[in-house]
């Protein structure tokens, strides 16, 4: 029987009919063809007239063509024939997308995998992203926000290039300057709330009356302070947050004009402020007005204020600090005394609040972004294997006319479609990750509650998602399209350079995941390893077992050292009576609370050096056995106890570092110190008895400066806040029965901030750990995602080569041989990744070197673990397709196509 | 039926009303309606492939005919062509105006021959 397909498809041709329906037609009319054909054969006609008279009756006068044409043409399009020129763009892309939905929807295995790497990228930007936006990138809710400034004494001389201003010098910088439409001035200070329920302890501000029309906030009820309440006397008015105005009043609105009591005063409520303002932070809830008298307004030598101000509109920052430097130059030549060496320096409200997490941010940033990148690898990696089995059908796109725009085309809008479904999903898992997230900031990050998923955030996610799908399509696409045609419709043409060019890609897809993945994986290893150094600092102390807690004694109730000490010693005896306790002491501040006092003092002997060369001390004013609760060893003569009264021999202990540096050549017992200088000092010589270990007062990784500890009765100064006890229990468990302790002696006195020392000890370090956890996070998804990149295309390229692996095991190849040929192609890319990473981590660590401590930003062993780790990581991911591929059957291998 | 033009024009004419007539009664393929066509007309009328079946493309189109591939056991499949409820009436409409056309025809040639 003849073929008459060809012909009839040759009558077809120029119809360009779609190929579903065409092939109907070539059905149909063949089988008519054949019928007819046997007919005449039947009726004796030879099989050359019989042939020849059935095709007559097809190919007359092009009847078929021209007939065909005029019922067909009117035929609604079937969606197959892509690269139509006359198709317009929206359409196209509708169509594409159905087609991406379909080819997704097909192969569930390949989308989940694709779409949770993505999820996975994205979703961890998008979280990241969310923390910047609110935290550095939001403006600050005030008005006009970008005019405020902090003002500060630049004491770079004394190692202070952001000092806290004295009262004096905060006074006439606001009287001479021409350059701010307003400056406030304030100050910490704790209130012992009384007077309903439980007494409590309250951290709020003393602020100049200028403070709250210069922010630009409005408070909700009530008004702010007025000026002539910024004095002494008139200043017993107080405005609360709206946090403490429900918590502590119920939210009573007719607060305004009632009295409430603060430190056993009574203060007037003028105003409550909304809901959303908080200055500095949250956790300052009572304002009250500043109020300096004349002493404090004329004190040039204590440095507390925080000074904010307003630049006038109009002026720049150079300007503002121009006009600053000349002040602070005319106060340094009025003030010799106070003021040599003290300049005066602003800088951005905006940097102040975010100064000292913003290098932690941006380093997570730049690493979720690289995570992403290694996600598209990895993608990029699924798509490059997907392509090749879809060869046959982009042979037939290909051979049915589609050109090779629409083709990328075609690609693109899929790994975009990809891209989205990630993003969507990632955003999901943004959503429940930033409220773990939220629990590992550090809690004095302002604004940090208010992080949350918003408009810019989405945009963000959105544009994010479209880049990742066509960065990840790209190569596909192009791979697709240079795809070689005739290779393909052969059999067999496995091995085309379009296959080459596709394990080109893949294996430059692995030099950069492991690259990338090596970069976060030093970063993560540097700041573990400086957290780890930072945990392993001897902070001076033994922070096991100890429970502290603050008791500050209100000056009305307490006015003098006498009556403090009685409250002290009942507090220190009831309490070592307790159960489970086996000392306790009080202290003007707790190590690492980030609060304390320093003061300069003159040594006995020596003159007095320049006003800015000043020996300044830490000092801790202590009850006995304070060194015994704290595990402080002494190191020379005798801890401070009993004996040390108030009318008994001032005497002080020093830490080494003190006596290092005051006496490198001497024996400091016996030797005399006191506090301030000038000849007109008056405080008594207090005579050192003791030498203790050093302790990081302030922070773990600052190195200590000098301290001394002084018997809290023979001093007025400063007097103790703070309880420290030692037990041989869970410290924490004892706190109820401490507290009541304390309300036993004195039932209105507020007990607050009850932690371990160990949990202060952990605080400190917040943000060290943030950066740190996070990274890490960070770096062992980059492992992951890297090790499962180097699995698939190890696998892939296994399986390309399994015939060939076949042929060298049917020669002789033993396993080991096989096992070292493909493994050692999976280490050739890693090691080339691991160098290029390597090179570039060596430059990039450098802008992580703010957040790093104990480690240089190349510790050679960081690098050297890293490169160990995914290495080995590396190794059993391509070890696996490897094992694998010594199962090969040589036979099956053979046949295998 | 010797010019090819006139015998086109003719088949133009009646061929819609020949296919639906034919498969009033039971679905038939192409060739099966081809061949009664050639069959009843004795071989007067005769449609090939090339005529046939765009005609049968256009009435299937304007939905008078349904197309559809049946299997039997032992054959290769083949499109069995069945009439539409819409072809029906056609049909029927298509059958009275044939009836008066050849009437008139037959009464003017009639008288012309009489």
């Amino acid at each position: 029987m003849p073929d008459f397909k060809e012909a009839i498809r040759k009558q077809l041709a120029k119809l360009r009919l779609p190929p579903t329906r065409e092939s109907e037609i070539v059905e149909e009319l063949s089988q008519h063809l054949e019928d007819q054909y046997e007919q005449s054969l039947s009726r004796g006609a030879s099989e050359e007239d019989a042939y020849q008279g059935t095709l007559r009756g097809l190919a007359e006068n092009d009847l078929l063509a021209r007939e065909l044409n005029r019922v067909e043409r009117r035929v609604v399009q079937e969606p197959v024939p892509l690269g139509n020129e006359k198709a317009n763009l929206l359409t196209d892309l509708g169509q594409d997308l159905r087609y991406g939905v379909r080819m997704l929807a097909k192969n569930p295995g390949f989308t989940f995998v694709a779409v949770l790497a993505l999820a996975l990228g994205i979703g961890a930007n998008s979280a990241i992203f969310s923390v910047v936006n609110t935290v550095l990138l939001q403006p600050l809710p005030y008005k006009n926000p970008e005019q405020l400034v902090m003002a500060w004494e630049e004491n770079s001389k004394q190692g202070f290039p952001h000092d806290t201003p004295a009262a004096a010098n905060y006074v006439d910088w606001r009287d001479q300057n021409h350059v701010f439409a307003a400056m406030a001035a304030m100050t910490d200070i704790s209130f012992n709330l009384t007077g309903m329920g439980d007494p409590e302890r309250i951290d709020g501000l003393r602020v100049s009356a200028s403070l709250f029309p210069m922010l630009g906030v409005q408070p909700q009820s009530g008004r702010a302070f007025r000026s002539e309440e910024d004095r002494p006397g008139a200043n017993h008015v107080v405005m609360m947050s709206y946090g403490l105005w429900q918590r502590r009043f119920g939210g009573d609105p007719a607060i305004v004009g009632k009295p409430i009591n603060l430190n056993g005063e009574s203060f007037t409520v003028v105003g409550v402020m909304p809901r959303e303002f908080q200055f500095p932070t949250r956790n300052y809830q009572p304002w009250v007005p500043i109020a300096f008298d004349s002493k404090e307004a004329g004190n040039r030598g204590s440095h507390y204020l925080e000074v904010i101000a307003r630049i006038k509109s109009g002026t720049t920052l150079p300007q503002a600090q121009a006009e600053m430097t000349t002040i602070a130059t005319r106060l340094e030549q009025q003030y010799p005394a106070t003021n040599t060496s003290i300049g005066a320096v602003l800088t951005p409200l905006h940097e102040h609040v975010v100064g000292n997490i913003k290098p932690a941010l941006l380093v997570l940033l730049g690493a979720v972004a690289f995570v992403l990148l290694i996600a598209c690898a990895n993608v990029a990696n699924l798509l490059l294997a997907r392509a090749a089995v879809r060869q046959k059908e982009i042979a037939l796109r290909l051979a049915l006319g589609a050109s090779r725009a629409r083709l990328i085309r075609q690609f693109l809008t899929e790994s975009v479609l990809l891209a989205c479904l990630g993003g969507g999903v990632g955003l999901l898992l943004s959503l429940s990750g930033l409220d773990v997230l939220k629990r590992f900031i550090p809690p004095n990050i302002s604004q940090a509650q208010a992080i949350e998923i918003d408009a810019r955030v989405l945009i963000f996610t959105v544009l994010m998602s479209l880049t990742t799908g066509l960065i990840f399509g790209i190569a596909p696409a192009l791979q697709a399209a240079h795809f070689n045609l005739n290779d393909t419709l052969k059999e067999g043409g496995r091995d085309s350079a379009a296959g080459n060019r596709g394990n080109r890609i893949r294996g430059l897809l692995v030099i950069s995941e492991v690259a990338i993945s090596f970069i976060l994986l030093v970063g993560a290893g540097l700041l573990i390893n400086s957290f780890l150094h930072l945990r392993n600092v001897d902070p001076g102390f033994r922070a096991e077992n100890v429970l502290t807690m603050k008791i500050v004694l209100p000056e009305a109730r307490y006015p003098d050292k006498g009556r403090r000490s009685v409250f002290y010693d009942a507090l220190i005896r009831r309490v070592e009576n307790l159960p489970g306790v086996t000392s306790a002491a009080v202290v003007t501040d707790v190590p690492l609370t980030n609060s304390g006092n320093s003061v300069g003092v003159s040594i006995e002997g020596r003159a007095d050096p320049a006003p800015d060369r000043i020996p300044i001390v830490i000092t801790r004013m202590i009850s006995s056995r304070y060194f015994k609760v704290m595990s402080i060893p002494l190191l020379k003569g005798r801890e401070l106890n009993e004996g040390d009264k108030a009318e008994s021999q001032p005497v002080a202990v020093i830490s080494e570092t003190t006596a290092r540096l005051f006496w490198p050549a001497e024996d400091p017992l016996g030797k005399r110190i006191r506090v301030g200088s000038g000849p007109n000092n008056s405080n008594p010589w207090l005579l050192i008895v003791g030498v203790v270990k050093d302790v990081r007062q302030y922070e773990l990784g600052v190195e200590p400066k000098p301290q001394m500890y002084l018997p809290h009765a023979q001093n007025e100064f400063f007097y103790p806040c703070a309880l420290v006890v030692r037990t041989n229990v869970n410290p924490l468990s004892l706190a109820e029965a401490v507290r009541r302790t304390v309300w036993e002696i004195d039932k209105d006195q507020p007990v607050s901030d009850i932690s371990s020392m160990e949990e202060v000890v952990s605080e400190s370090v917040a943000r060290q750990r943030f950066s740190m956890l996070l990274l890490g996070v960070f770096a062992s998804l980059a492992l992951i995602l890297a090790a499962v990149g180097i699995y698939g295309v190890m696998s892939y390229t296994v399986a390309q080569r399994t015939r060939e692996i076949g042929i060298r095991m049917a020669l002789g190849a033993q396993r080991g041989d096989v096992l070292r040929l493909t493994v050692g192609q999976g280490l050739r890319l890693v090691s080339v990744g691991v160098l290029i990473g390597l090179a570039a981590a060596f430059v990039l660590t450098r802008v992580m070197a703010s957040l790093l401590f104990g480690v240089s930003p190349t510790d050679l062993t960081t690098f050297i673990t890293i490169s160990v780790v995914l290495i080995s990581v590396a190794a059993l991911a391509s070890y696996l397709p490897a094992l694998r591929a010594t199962k090969v059957d040589p036979m099956f291998a053979l046949r295998y196509q | 039926m010797s010019s090819p033009r006139l015998d086109r024009e003719l088949k133009k004419g009646s061929a819609e009303l020949l296919i639906l007539s034919l498969v009033e009664d039971q679905p038939r393929h192409g060739y099966d309606i081809g061949q009664l066509i050639e069959l009843r007309s004795r071989g007067v009328l005769r449609f090939n492939v090339a005529s046939l079946y765009p005609l049968l493309y256009r009435l299937e189109k304007r939905g008078w005919i349904r197309g559809r591939w049946v299997e039997k056991a032992g054959q290769r499949r083949r499109r069995y062509y069945r009439l539409t409820s819409a072809g029906r009436k056609v049909l029927a409409t298509q059958r009275d105006g044939w009836q008066e056309f050849v009437g008139a025809i037959n009464r003017i040639t009639g008288i012309a021959h009489a």
